[in-house]
């Protein structure tokens, strides 16, 4: 009465695993008004900071990792281009750099730039390796800026990290 | 309404089982059915074996047919059919010993105590919707999306239950019993008061605002002296099933109300108890609020003097304090899952006696239909279920049950129980799913019940 039979099924199947999730995160962003750039009345024309960051080196993304896109976007709204120069380091050793260039506003109205660096094969591999980020403001050079400067500088990032999860081979 | 919004399974629905009253073991499914035996003794630890296996989702069919069909392709179907309701679930019970006899006075022994021991593995898994989407997709095109939290919710316990029952036949009309339970908690695993959201939604200071509510746990006990460090011996699984485990409390109580010569109404509540979980004990908690919106490295803090480092170092710290996962030993409570039954059972089909020529007052019924309601307690929403059963007693010493159900997992759900005696040797065997059997991999769920026993019957046939 029971026909105890099966159809074909293969458990070998779980070696084709794989997922694609994409994840985005905020990255670098700030919001500065012209007179940021001003210390004592005298003009900076180069701001530099760094952070040491595992992040990139962690096991799971050195398996896991397939392709990283950097999105950056700026609005200037200041009479003055700007360049942001992001230095990818291990240790001491330079991997990576890149620079976005940000036009100035003659007439205060904004001026946007996009940027997008991505990371893949060789790039990709110097990404897994770094270990530490070097910012670079800097000031391009134009009309000086004082106290009556108008406008601001405002930036936004993200990074999106595209995995492969499964199936590596 | 919860209740009848959909018809959810069963896992540990005995449809076949219940108001089965030529076996013992129906007792434990209405303390206050009706008896027929004046004695009887379960063969030890095979008078009641129980299984069932189901899930409301994907069958393994689903994900794994060999069809050409790619594997991911199938499993992402699978994972999109489904939502967090979904669920997977085993129950198995394995009766140790039971027994049970009649007492009251010499003319009529209309009361009855029934005893036993018996070992009960339950497991329930939800579906963990929301952590499958985020690992399958990432959150790029989920932004705004809110990912609960609670959408993991599972709870696993192996426990041995002592219970005593009393049954009292107050009039022939009117049955009722009790039954008391000790449990003892061998192991348990739950992870059902998870609370809490991530959501990435547009920023202000950047594209976006990374919103972590977490309030995550995974409560154990019996779990961390199996660790081979520990000195945990089998004789030590022994004791735990002997009352040495964490102990609760619980009763079953029912009635069965004759309504008239063949009409009869029965219900029951089972494991109204719970579980003191005191010893033995690691609980990992996870618990934090924070919202990261990236960072701001060229001009940290306006003035604060703080680097840029500095500043990022404290980021990272507020992630590890997010993800740092805490082990605690507090005692909890769990409540073991409350089964409730009724029926309603129309007899018919008068049995003459070749003998006296004569009919029986209340046993001399050759068939009955009825319906039977089902519902449990489960961590999300109570599972129900509802039977359609034609009873039938084929010749002497041989009763037959047959089933049709409609649950969460199917509604193609037909069971069949035969119960046999030979003397007093008595045998019993029953499965539902029988359509599912076809393809057993496509099976939602499977059950099967069997036992042995030693049935001393009061002088009816």
């Amino acid at each position: 009465m029971v026909c105890s039979c099966v159809e074909e099924i293969d458990f070998n199947q779980t070696k084709d695993f794989q997922i694609r999730p994409v994840l985005e995160s905020s990255l670098i962003f700030f919001d500065e008004p012209a007179n940021s750039f001003l210390d004592n009345g005298t003009e900076i024309t180069v701001i530099q900071d760094f952070i040491i960051i595992n992040f990139f080196n962690d096991e799971f993304i050195v398996d896991n990792l397939d392709k990283a896109e950097f999105k950056f976007e700026t609005v200037n709204t200041i009479n003055r281009a700007f360049e942001l120069q992001v230095d990818l380091f291990n240790s001491n050793q330079l991997e990576h750099s890149f620079t976005i260039f940000q036009e100035a506003s003659s007439n205060n109205s904004e001026n946007s730039t996009s940027y997008i660096e991505t990371f893949e094969g060789n790039t990709l591999q110097a990404l897994k390796r770094t270990n530490v980020l070097v910012f670079t403001l800097r000031v391009l050079p134009g009309s000086p800026i004082n106290d009556n400067t108008l406008g601001k500088i405002n930036l936004k990032s993200l990074v999106a990290f595209y995995f492969k999860i499964g199936d590596n081979q | 309404m919860l209740l009848f919004s959909w018809f959810v399974s069963s896992s540990q629905n005995k449809q076949i089982l219940y108001g089965f009253s030529e076996l013992p073991q129906a007792l434990l499914l209405n303390p206050g059915g009706k008896i027929t035996n004046d004695w009887f003794f379960g063969v030890p630890l095979l008078s009641h074996i129980h299984v069932k296996g189901g899930t409301s989702g994907a069958t393994l069919f689903d994900i794994f047919a060999d069809d050409g069909i790619d594997f991911n392709a199938k499993l992402q179907n699978a994972i999109n059919r489904m939502d967090s309701k979904d669920f997977f679930s085993a129950n198995q019970q394995l009766e140790v010993f039971s027994g049970g006899f009649a007492f009251g006075n010499a003319y009529e022994k209309n009361e009855y105590l029934s005893f036993g021991l018996y070992q009960e593995l339950d497991f329930i898994l939800y579906f963990p919707k929301d952590y499958a989407v985020l690992a399958l997709e990432g959150n790029q095109n989920n932004i705004n999306r809110v990912f609960n939290a609670n959408d993991l919710s599972a709870n696993a316990e192996l426990i041995s239950v002592f219970h005593l029952g009393y049954n009292k036949k107050v009039n022939k009309n009117f049955t009722f019993g009790v039954r008391g339970k000790i449990y003892s908690s061998i192991l348990n695993l739950n992870s059902t008061k998870n609370r809490g959201t991530f959501r990435t939604v547009p920023g202000v200071n950047n594209f976006y605002d990374h919103i972590f509510d977490l309030d995550l746990q995974v409560r154990t006990s019996g779990i961390v002296s199996l660790d081979g460090d520990s000195g945990f011996e089998p004789k030590d699984l022994t004791k735990r099933i002997l009352f040495g485990g964490n102990l609760g409390l619980g009763f079953d109580v029912g009635f069965t109300q004759l309504l008239n010569k063949q009409w009869q109404l029965s219900a029951s509540l089972l494991d109204v108890g719970f579980i003191r979980h005191s010893k033995d004990i690691e609980n990992n908690v996870l618990n934090g609020n924070y919202t990261f919106e990236g960072i701001n490295p060229i001009f940290p803090e306006t003035g604060s003097g703080q680097t840029a480092d500095e500043y990022w170092s404290e980021i990272e710290e507020d992630f590890e304090d997010l993800f740092s996962i805490d082990k605690t030993t507090t005692k909890y409570t769990t409540w073991r899952p409350v089964k409730f039954n009724a029926s309603l059972d129309y007899a018919f089909g008068e049995k003459v006696e070749e003998t006296c020529n004569c009919t029986k007052e209340e046993s001399g019924y050759l068939n009955a239909i009825g319906m039977q309601v089902f519902a449990m307690s489960r961590p999300k929403q109570p599972q129900v279920s509802l039977t359609a059963y034609y009873y039938r007693r084929l010749f002497e010493g041989l009763r037959a049950k047959a089933t049709y159900t409609i649950d969460s997992y199917s509604f193609t759900n037909l069971g069949l129980g035969i119960s046999a005696h030979f003397g007093s040797v008595n045998f019993y065997l029953m499965a539902d799913n029988f359509l599912e059997y076809k393809n057993i991999y496509n099976a939602q769920s499977v059950s099967l019940q069997l036992g042995f026993n030693y049935i001393f019957n009061k002088n009816e046939n």
